[in-house]
């Protein structure tokens, strides 16, 4: 019997990225068919970027990427080649920001899965977009949580909007 | 209650707003999950699953899977000679006898078939792709209905029939009841939905000097560790299981999953860390599904409505069933909520629980109480209808009052304490009002309707384990021990998904101790680091969690009270601890600190009293002595600790054009007696009512009739901040007089009522359509169809 052929199944191109998370420089290459999310994850080991579904439905793994906020599970990371990128662990250089602060002070999180999603978009929108209670609710409506009934959440963003509930 | 089972002294942070332990890690994305560990030298696999439900495996070829660069090993069932079936406790139950891989069959779609290992995920998806494995197909059975036939293709060829558990109590006292009054019956289903939590499952295995360590997501660490034992050739003392942070279990995560096994297996095998995480795909086909319950009720009915007496069958979907531990508890639960917090003492319930061939059903919050809630409560508002009489002074008329507490239901269950008129008038009032709020607002619109429903009901919290295992039973346990600088190492086997577990064992045992919350630090998850306790099920863990804590720090309190007399030269009975200080009540000076009496007891034993045990630790474990593991002859069991209570009301709207139901107010009044962190109870009740809500609207897992299932994440509407309505949360506190401070459990109250309250306001809105409504989830499109 003679051993099989060693085969590779997919011809993997390598990539040159340049690209800034959190402030730093990066230089890497990378897979061409590498996602975004993996990359961050497990080359840069930024593992706070979660990956809840891995088709841009559930939002866990928002990031900010050039001042937008995007689904890194549903990008490459091919695709951020001279990008800035700030991920949950670069919202904040010493202790909580005022909107993490507020997830805390409200109760904004259970499990804490969800939670870097919810950040990252809620600090890469303009609140001027999204006027009214329930423009907070539509800002948010990317974002799955499964624990919190989004109560906690919601608080946290009427506070550092500024936004009372029923102003 | 001995009173052991007291604080200290005067609570501090028990009922106090206490900040959770964990956020500031999780919002600064430092908690670490199963998925962020990556231990050098870690290979990843890809699960190869079934694409077809039902079928015969005649051929697997691995050969060229195996080939491809990167990986590392390909295994079957054939593999794994040295790994034994999960194992059934249950008597009562035939046996699905399941494996970790199947082995000459597959029973539902996704089942495991083989597991690609390499160097990393991308290469053994690549690889899995490349397995071939040939299927003698077979006919599919997908529904409970199909599964009851008795001429049903069967799942497991060695049994009998379809039929998993079938348990039929003697009904004769019943039917004679049923023989001489009028009778109503309806049957009641509800859908297929699981718990979806955010983070998928995962498990990460590595060899320590010859031991076992697996990382993983499971609610359970000293469960999970003894049932590896079982099946995989290891001794238990060579297993450590720890769990990280979790993202959300939800009963999900109860289930100890083929993969555990399989990564256990392969890095004992290959000698290195070995991770499996679920991609969302996977899960929606291999991870737990739940509900899947028909609940048929004959009632006897009174001129004025009220039940004189129930014939109940419950059968409950369990997919193919190939889950440990089984998953047909919830179908017990069910039948033992079948009465509600209402006297009806002639009811009898039959179960049944069946084998399909889709995803095995499994643990979710609320387990099997939303079930008998629906059924019963659509049921009292169908009785009011047919009778002609208003369906709150129906439910009036046999709700439990205070005066009939203590009360035993039909079915056993304890029921100690609660408010289950006070909280439903509350609950009536401010339904009502917002009633009348939205019928004002919508009285003129002619494409909406509007309507109020109500639900009132116990739930029992804090259960055994033996209905899911028919093996484990109800303790808790814990270790206290106070180190030489003062500071406290509390250990115990209660598991924290996120729900806020680890806070409540430090605000417990701070003020249990009398010592400042910051100098406690909570161990728990960690087979090796924490005594055997049974984790996370069923509302259980303040409850018994905290029964256990309170017993071991009234230890270490005693001793901590003795030194510091015999070092203050005062009476023991006069001494309190506060703040980690212990003095003369009353008097603040002179005072030992906790440190001077641990360094006492554990270094300077000369200074310890004459004849005193060096150490200043103890480990305590708590069983509630009323929790009862098995039934009687008649079937009769108080399978909880505890019983809490709620009451619900949904106000709708209904627009007529396409059906959808829209939640103009959520009112719940609920009663968990003593609350331990306001904010986290709130947290609870809101988000089980999320998941309520998803289950009775928009959550749906549908099969065809080959068992394919039909549901991608994408189609499986988990509500968002969008469809959340803002409830009203009303509490009340009535503190059970058998458990620890009064507590009962708070985790799935939430999730239990609002199938019933939403499908009554339905009802109500399209009463000028008389509506069949006996089934969730009510979809748009299900809900149109009632509208002409």
């Amino acid at each position: 019997m003679t051993a099989p052929t060693a085969r590779r199944v997919e011809p993997s191109v390598e990539v040159p990225i340049s690209v800034t998370v959190n402030g730093e420089a990066v230089e890497a290459v990378v897979p061409a068919r590498q996602l975004l999310a993996d990359f961050l994850r497990e080359e840069l080991r930024l593992t706070g970027t979660h990956v809840g579904c891995e088709q841009g439905i559930c939002g866990a793994c928002t990031i900010n990427l050039d001042g937008e906020p995007v689904r890194s599970c549903i990008m490459l990371a091919a695709q951020v080649d001279g990008s800035v990128i700030t991920t949950v662990e670069g919202l904040s250089s010493e202790g909580l920001s005022p909107l993490q602060q507020a997830f805390k002070d409200n109760h904004g999180l259970q499990c804490g899965f969800c939670t870097p999603g919810f950040l990252m978009t809620l600090s890469t929108v303009d609140p001027e977009d999204y006027p009214g209670e329930e423009g907070i609710r539509e800002a948010i409506s990317g974002n799955l949580c499964r624990c919190t009934g989004y109560g906690g959440i919601l608080q946290a963003v009427r506070t550092v909007w500024n936004r009372p509930k029923d102003a | 209650m001995p009173d052991t089972f007291e604080l200290g002294g005067r609570p501090v942070y028990t009922g106090a707003h206490v900040t959770r332990r964990q956020d500031d890690a999780l919002l600064s994305g430092q908690g670490t999950y199963v998925a962020d560990l990556r231990p050098s030298g870690m290979a990843e696999v890809a699960v190869v699953r079934s694409p077809v439900a039902h079928g015969r495996i005649t051929a697997i070829r691995t050969a060229e899977a195996a080939a491809v660069d990167g990986v590392i090993e390909v295994i079957t069932a054939a593999d794994l000679t040295d790994v034994a079936p999960y194992p059934n406790f249950a008597a009562y139950t035939q046996t699905p006898g399941t494996f970790p891989l199947a082995q000459d069959k597959v029973r539902y779609a996704g089942s495991p078939v083989a597991v690609v290992l390499a160097e990393n995920r991308y290469i053994a998806e690549d690889a899995a792709e490349l397995v071939e494995v040939d299927y003698d197909e077979l006919p599919a059975v997908t529904s409970l209905e199909a599964a009851l036939e008795p001429d049903s293709p069967r799942l497991f060829e060695d049994w009998s029939n379809n039929r998993l558990l079938d348990l039929q109590p003697d009904d004769s006292e019943v039917a004679a009841i049923l023989a001489s009054n009028r009778v109503l019956r309806r049957r009641y289903k509800m859908g297929r939905h699981t718990a979806m939590p955010m983070e998928t499952r995962a498990a990460l295995a590595e060899v320590h000097n010859g031991r076992l360590h697996l990382w993983c997501t499971n609610q359970h660490a000293h469960i999970a560790r003894t049932t590896l034992s079982y099946v995989l050739p290891l001794a238990e003392r060579d297993i450590r299981v720890v769990i990280p942070y979790v993202g959300g279990g939800f009963g999900l995560k109860q289930h100890l999953y083929p993969e555990d096994v399989l990564v256990s297996w392969l890095a004992l095998r290959h000698g290195r860390p070995v991770r499996f995480v679920e991609d969302r795909a996977e899960h929606m086909i291999a991870a737990a599904h739940a509900r899947d319950h028909m609940i048929d009720i004959e009632a006897a009915i009174a001129d004025d409505g009220r039940i004189l007496a129930m014939r109940v069958q419950v059968v409950q979907d369990l997919g193919s069933a190939e889950i440990f531990p089984g998953a047909w508890c919830p179908a017990l639960t069910t039948a033992a909520h079948m009465t509600g917090p209402y006297d009806i003492r002639d009811c009898v319930v039959s179960v049944a629980a069946v084998t399909t061939n889709k995803t095995p059903g499994g643990s979710y919050r609320g387990f099997g109480v939303p079930e008998a809630v629906f059924a019963l409560e659509r049921f009292i508002d169908e009785i009011a209808d047919e009778v002609g009489v208003d369906r709150l002074d129906l439910r009036r008329s046999m709700l439990l009052q205070p005066a009939d507490l203590p009360y035993t239901t039909a079915s056993g269950a304890l029921l100690d304490s609660g408010s289950f008129a006070e909280s439903f008038e509350r609950v009536v009032e401010l339904g009502e009002h917002a009633y009348r709020q939205a019928d004002a607002q919508y009285r003129s619109d002619p494409d909406s309707r509007v309507g109020v429903g109500y639900a009132v009901l116990f739930e029992g919290v804090s259960p055994t384990h033996h209905g899911a295992s028919a093996h484990w039973m109800g303790h808790e346990s814990c270790t206290i021990e106070v180190q030489p600088d003062g500071g406290v190492r509390v250990a115990s086997g209660v598991t924290d998904q996120g729900q806020g577990t680890t806070t409540f064992v430090a605000t417990l045992t701070a003020d249990a101790l009398g010592v400042e919350i910051e100098t406690v630090r909570v161990e728990l998850a960690d087979s090796d680091a924490t005594p055997y306790g049974l984790g996370a099920f069923g509302s259980r863990q303040a409850v018994i969690g905290g029964g256990a804590i309170l017993l071991a720090a009234a230890e270490v309190r005693g001793k901590v009270k003795k030194i510091a007399a015999h070092m203050l030269e005062a009476p023991t009975d006069d001494l309190v601890i506060e703040a980690g200080r212990v003095h003369v009540a009353g008097s603040p000076a002179p005072a030992v600190t906790m440190a001077e009496i641990a360094t006492t007891a554990v270094i300077r034993t000369i200074d310890l009293p004459p004849g005193m045990e060096p150490g200043l630790e103890a480990t305590a474990r708590y069983e509630p002595e009323l929790m009862e593991h098995t039934p009687d002859t008649k079937g009769r069991i108080n399978a909880n600790a505890a019983y809490a209570n709620a009451a619900h009301a949904a106000v709708i709207r209904v627009d007529l054009g396409t059906g959808e139901i829209e939640i103009l107010d959520y009112i719940l009044a609920h009663d968990c007696g003593t609350v331990i962190n306001p904010p986290i109870v709130d947290g609870q009740i809101w988000g089980g009512i999320a998941q309520g809500l998803g289950g009775t609207l928009y959550e749906d897992l549908c099969f065809n009739d080959l068992g394919q299932p039909q549901t991608a994440f994408m189609d499986y509407l988990v509500p968002s901040a969008i469809e959340m309505p803002d409830p009203v949360i009303e509490h009340f506190e009535s503190p059970s007089p058998n458990t620890p401070l009064g507590m009962k459990g708070v985790g799935e109250g939430g999730t239990v009522g609002p199938a019933a309250a939403i499908g009554n306001a339905l009802a109500q809105a399209l009463a000028e359509f008389s509506p069949q409504i006996h089934e969730t989830p009510l979809s748009p499109a299900v809900v149109r169809a009632m509208i002409p």
